[in-house]
């Protein structure tokens, strides 16, 4: 089975997405063979009051219930956030949050983002981390965010070693505290595949040696992204056909069904 | 010479990616490739690395440069960074095909070196990078010796907001650059690198659109969805080619998701340059 950790539906501020409703990401899937995939709302990337963009992704994921995998954008330092954290997960069933602290102007050290993350680890909902939204190069004149810093997820993962993370949508892991065997940090998060090489410089392989096959997860990106080139990845990969299935979707399985 | 290659490809046509790729019959080229600057320790082991990538990617050929680590490079860097290239080429025989890399400013020395390489070496074009922009008269002399000798240039090239290349790199070329150089040496064989590396590619599509000589290469680490369609639909399928600049998956990865028959993909994937190359060939 193939579950793609780190998928999006809706529109985003700055270009236009193709396949960005529920049917067409479905189509997609059929077509690339990705069974699962973890959705959360493109557009509450940039909305100031997230909770519509989740309504819009939960309804629909309620069609399209055995392939769509929701997921809450839920930005802390909004009013509210709780109640929408509560409405995403009793009403709308959603397995996990996404947060965007470098969109939504908040750190992952800050004290309301660990309050977010608790209550969020108290339902058992999967931490989901996009590093970047869009190549930094291509940013619209308009704004200007930073990746989110590696230091600050290091810094969250270890004050939070109940909780589960999902890391996605980054790239440099292998050179940093978040992909070294011997950092200390706890074996409390996982990383996308989306972003990484998985031949010349091969950080995929890399993380592979350092972390483990029960550290890495396959995400897409889509639609921002094309899907193909993580599915090639997994291709080409040099490793055993156990490890590649972890990666494929048996990592993602086990941290959804908790 | 691509009886070869082809062989050797349809020995790799079990690997899922090769099979994947390209329609049977098709030579797949990657336009924008790079060796490794022989200061990094690893380079041979690095250079092997590619060859091992394109073997499991199904690309068959590479158009390679090396460019210097610091720039701007003097006539010796560049004369070091070709020598390197011509040797890879023999090292790698029929799977290297070499660009001259040159720093326009040194006129006299960079001709010469594109000339000999060209003429006596077979390399199949000039790099350029960002020592100057692609309209500046500087660089005037260099697409002239490219346009006698039929070789395409390779420019580098990207268009960001902001200062988001400007600051780093003050004289990078973008789409507008090259539709002037365009305008002035109409037969030129330009090449905008870089789609998927270059800051917002839509921008540098649309600069592009009445570019008619222009090429645009798809290589680059972003593998945003659409970028292909919409340089098919706007630059149209003929001036389309299919590059990785050393991100190897999301080179192969976004040809092989974009929508397009497989005429176009084999257009994209190989044909394009190919008939780029021929010119040279014609020559020779």
């Amino acid at each position: 089975m193939t579950i793609d950790l780190n998928a999006y539906l809706g529109h985003f501020a700055f270009r236009r997405l193709p396949q960005s409703t529920g049917p067409e990401l479905i189509r997609l899937m059929d077509r690339r063979r990705i069974d699962k995939a973890a959705v959360s709302s493109a557009s509450a990337i940039t909305y100031r009051n997230t909770q519509p963009g989740n309504d819009d992704v939960a309804a629909e994921a309620r069609a399209h219930a055995d392939r769509l995998i929701p997921f809450a954008v839920i930005n802390p330092s909004y009013a509210g956030w709780l109640d929408d954290l509560k409405e995403c997960h009793e009403r709308y069933g959603m397995r996990g949050v996404r947060l965007y602290p470098m969109w939504h102007g908040y750190r992952l050290t800050d004290g309301v983002c660990r309050e977010l993350v608790d209550a969020a680890a108290e339902r058992k909902m999967l931490i989901s981390i996009p590093i970047r939204v869009e190549d930094p190069r291509q940013r619209s004149w308009l704004v200007s965010v930073p990746d989110t810093p590696f230091d600050d997820v290091a810094a969250l993962v270890r004050a939070r070693p109940a909780a589960r993370f999902a890391l996605v949508n980054g790239t440099g892991y292998a050179g940093s505290v978040l992909g070294k065997a011997d950092s200390g940090l706890p074996a409390n998060y996982v990383i996308d595949i989306a972003l990484l090489t998985a031949v010349i410089q091969n950080e995929i392989g890399q993380l592979l040696t350092n972390l483990g096959p029960d550290r890495l997860v396959f995400g897409t990106g889509m639609p921002f992204l094309y899907p193909d080139p993580a599915l090639l990845k997994l291709d080409v990969l040099d490793a055993p056909e156990p490890a590649k299935a972890k990666i494929r979707g048996e990592n993602a399985a086990r941290l959804l069904s908790r | 010479m691509f009886r070869d290659v082809l062989s050797r490809r349809a020995l790799l046509a079990s690997a899922p990616a090769a099979a994947a790729l390209a329609p049977p019959g098709v030579t797949v080229i990657d336009c924008h490739a790079h060796l490794h600057h022989h200061s990094n320790a690893r380079w041979r082991e690095l250079d092997k690395a590619l060859i091992d990538a394109a073997d499991k990617l199904g690309i068959d050929q590479l158009c390679c440069s090396i460019l210097t680590p610091a720039r701007p490079s003097g006539p010796e860097q560049f004369r070091e960074c070709n020598r390197w290239v011509a040797e890879a080429m023999e090292r790698f025989p029929r799977r290297v095909l070499g660009y001259c890399y040159v720093n326009p400013g040194y006129t006299r020395e960079a001709v010469a070196e594109l000339r000999h390489w060209v003429l006596d070496r077979g390399f199949m074009g000039v790099k350029l990078y960002n020592e100057y922009f692609a309209d500046e008269a500087a660089v005037f002399p260099l697409i002239e010796a490219a346009i006698e000798l039929r070789v395409p240039v390779l420019q580098h090239a990207g268009h960001g907001h902001a200062h988001t290349f400007r600051d780093s790199q003050p004289r990078i070329s973008d789409g507008g650059h090259l539709a002037r150089l365009a305008a002035r040496y109409p037969e030129a064989m330009l090449i905008c690198a870089h789609l998927g590396g270059g800051g917002d590619w839509e921008w540098t599509i649309k600069a592009l659109r009445h570019a008619r000589s222009v090429y645009v290469d798809t290589s680059g680490s972003v593998t945003d969805n659409g970028l292909i369609e919409l340089a098919l639909r706007v630059c149209g399928p003929d001036r389309v080619l299919f590059g990785c600049d050393m991100s190897m998956t999301a080179g192969v990865g976004k040809v092989r998701a974009a929508e397009m028959s497989d005429a176009v993909r084999a257009q994209i994937l190989g044909g394009n340059m190919q008939r780029i190359l021929q010119r040279r060939n014609r020559l020779a």
